[in-house]
């Protein structure tokens, strides 16, 4: 990456004796749509909010633009923030909101702050809203007004904390995809913090997943759902089966699954570890009756079925083994959901299997 | 049962309070029944008695400083509640909050010791506004927590985000938006100091304040009559700018868009 827009370098900080930050180092492209990812308390708002200056650092640096910003406040920084609550000014307009901060821009003259306006709420799809009162909206339209109003300024770099997470399913999914049109259309970072994998997923570039104020794996999204670093990290971004496996001179052995190369899975395990295997859901396919597969096939029998409509989530059992794996299935036009207790087939190939040390 | 409870209640809350009017229209020096016709004559005497007029000069100079200092410590104090944390804030709260509790004769008699023997001060209207903002901190310091936790700190975030300063910030957002909070701390302090009689008997010096003058009236039974009037009048007066502030708290709140979290009333 040459010259990120954003470096941290060793960022820490603690809450009395809370470690919330636990050195972090981040590069961060321009024009990316950067996600951190994790669960609450995990350390990634405050991050945020340290990248906006809203909490300083008890160690490390902060660079903006190639410029030191450690210790600069934020109303100081080429960054704006998308608030969880949007935080819109109840007592102003729409259109105030918007224009609140381009009060303090002397080189514009009104008629370019309403045009500045004006184009920012056409932006967001609320042309015509500006006379209207701030509370009056609903919170899919609050939400763009504090889009608006960051993007007005034409930051570096916009913040969004948990923006989507106040909205219902259907807002939420058609949000996402604004945002994503919206980020590739006017080409700023953007920075998003969400606990939600499928929101990172779907929305970012990279996403940096975090545990405990440390970021446990840094990742583009197809990277991090294939090859998790570890079984935390795979947890927490989608489903994941894992067996305990033991490790032979150039193989894995799992139990159900038998031996397994170590080249296919790509990681080289030492002969004295107890390493797990892993593999998701759909990493495997159940074969219906008169179905072949040109890889691996082991007996299984169906121990339990859910079933979501367009997909069906079997828990199998293999034989010789008590552990029940789960296996999503598409499901297809014409061919029957599985029984529980029927016998069936999985396939499955050593490729795509992930192993943990 | 229960209702006949609620009666009897607000009848010994509030059956005294309307005798004030009973009387004040009353065509006799002596309170007490049958009454022995109508007239306005006492309020006509209400326009004429310059004692009277001054007292309530006082009266209104004392509450409207009081209410004016009470709320500004009131704001500090209601922003560090809601905002900071630091060792030993709820005993610190609680000593700001316990001249609410404390008998007023206990205020007076301290205040009065310390003003005349420890300072040397002389008792004067300024001594009054002192002690007044006493008592009214804490009435403040209520109202003003209420506007302050239906605050959303994202929003002075979002300012300082948007590039204002810590001071424009406070008053772009968040003096507009605990306004109606302030009002209405401002309205019942000035009740309180206005209504109160016992510190106010300690700390004042020549110049009285209208309760104080009102109690002076006392010794002249054919004043009694005026004192009703009188009395009319405030409790109009009391009731009416309470009702004005807590009207104009909940409007403001409303108006925000925001929760109410409980105000005084």
């Amino acid at each position: 990456m040459t010259d990120p827009l954003i470096r941290l370098r060793g960022v820490n900080k603690y809450y009395g004796d809370y470690h919330a930050l636990r050195d972090v180092d981040l590069d961060i492209a321009a024009g990316e749509f950067f996600s951190l990812l994790g669960p609450s308390g995990c350390g990634k708002t405050t991050l945020l909010r340290t990248i906006a200056g809203f909490e300083g650092v008890s160690g490390g640096s902060v660079a903006i633009g190639g410029r030191d910003m450690t210790r600069v406040p934020p109303n100081k920084r080429p960054t704006n923030m998308v608030f969880q609550s949007y935080a819109i000014f109840p007592h102003l307009s729409v259109a105030q909101n918007v224009g609140f901060g381009l009060r303090k821009r002397s080189d514009l003259n009104d008629d370019a702050r309403r045009a500045m306006v004006a184009d920012a709420l056409d932006m967001v799809g609320l042309e015509g809203y500006g006379g209207r009162a701030a509370t009056a909206l609903s919170g899919g339209q609050r939400q763009r007004v504090a889009l608006a109003r960051a993007l007005v300024l034409q930051p570096k770099v916009l913040l969004l904390d948990e923006p989507l997470s106040a909205l219902d399913r259907k807002m939420r999914e058609q949000m996402q995809e604004e945002l994503i049109r919206l980020q590739r259309h006017i080409g700023i970072t953007f920075i998003l913090v969400t606990h939600d994998q499928e929101e990172a997923l779907v929305m970012s570039d990279r996403i940096a997943v975090m545990f405990d104020g440390a970021i446990a794996q840094l990742a583009e999204a197809e990277d991090l759902y294939r090859r998790p670093v570890d079984q935390r990290v795979a947890q927490f971004i989608g489903v994941m089966n894992f067996l305990p496996a033991a490790v032979a001179a150039d193989s894995v052995d799992a139990p159900g699954l038998g031996r397994i190369p170590l080249d296919a899975v790509g990681v080289r395990a030492r002969a004295n570890d107890a390493p797990t295997i892993g593999f998701r859901p759909e990493a495997v396919t159940l074969l219906f009756p008169g179905q072949d597969a040109p890889d691996r096939v082991t007996d299984a029998t169906v121990a339990e079925v859910v079933y979501y409509g367009d997909m069906t989530y079997y828990d199998v059992c293999l034989d010789g083994t008590d552990a029940k794996l789960r296996v999503s299935m598409r499901n297809v036009y014409g061919r029957e959901v599985m029984e529980i207790g029927q016998r069936t087939r999985l396939a499955w190939s050593p490729g795509a299997m992930v192993l943990f040390t | 049962m229960l209702r006949a409870y609620v009666w009897l209640f607000l009848a010994f809350l509030y059956a005294p309070i309307l005798l004030l009017p009973v009387f004040a229209f009353n065509d006799g020096t002596v309170i007490a029944f049958p009454l022995d016709g109508f007239t306005t004559r006492w309020f006509g005497r209400l326009t004429t008695n310059t004692e009277l007029h001054a007292a309530l000069g006082n009266s209104v100079v004392v509450a409207a400083s009081s209410a004016v200092l009470a709320v500004l410590l009131g704001l500090a104090a209601a922003r560090a509640q809601v905002r900071y944390r630091w060792p030993g804030k709820a005993g610190m709260m609680g000593l700001i909050m316990l001249p609410l509790v404390l008998p007023e004769i206990i205020v007076a008699v301290s205040l009065l010791v310390v003003a005349v023997q420890v300072f040397g001060l002389r008792l004067s209207l300024l001594t009054l506004v002192a002690a007044h903002t006493l008592i009214c901190v804490p009435f403040a310091v209520a109202i003003l927590n209420a506007s302050f936790a239906a605050l959303d700190p994202s929003l002075e975030e979002a300012a300082i985000d948007l590039g204002e300063t810590r001071a424009s910030t406070f008053r772009l957002v968040t003096l507009p938006l605990v306004m109606p909070g302030i009002v209405a701390a401002l309205l019942i302090s000035f009740t309180i100091s206005l209504d109160e009689f016992i510190i106010a008997f300690f700390l004042t010096g020549s110049d009285v304040t209208l309760p104080v003058y009102i109690w002076s009236l006392l010794r002249f039974p054919r004043e009694l009559p005026v004192i009703m009037a009188l009395g009319t009048i405030l409790v109009i007066l009391s009731i009416g700018i309470l009702t004005l502030a807590e009207w104009n708290r909940r409007r403001g709140l409303k108006r925000a868009g925001m929760d109410d979290k409980g105000g005084f009333l």
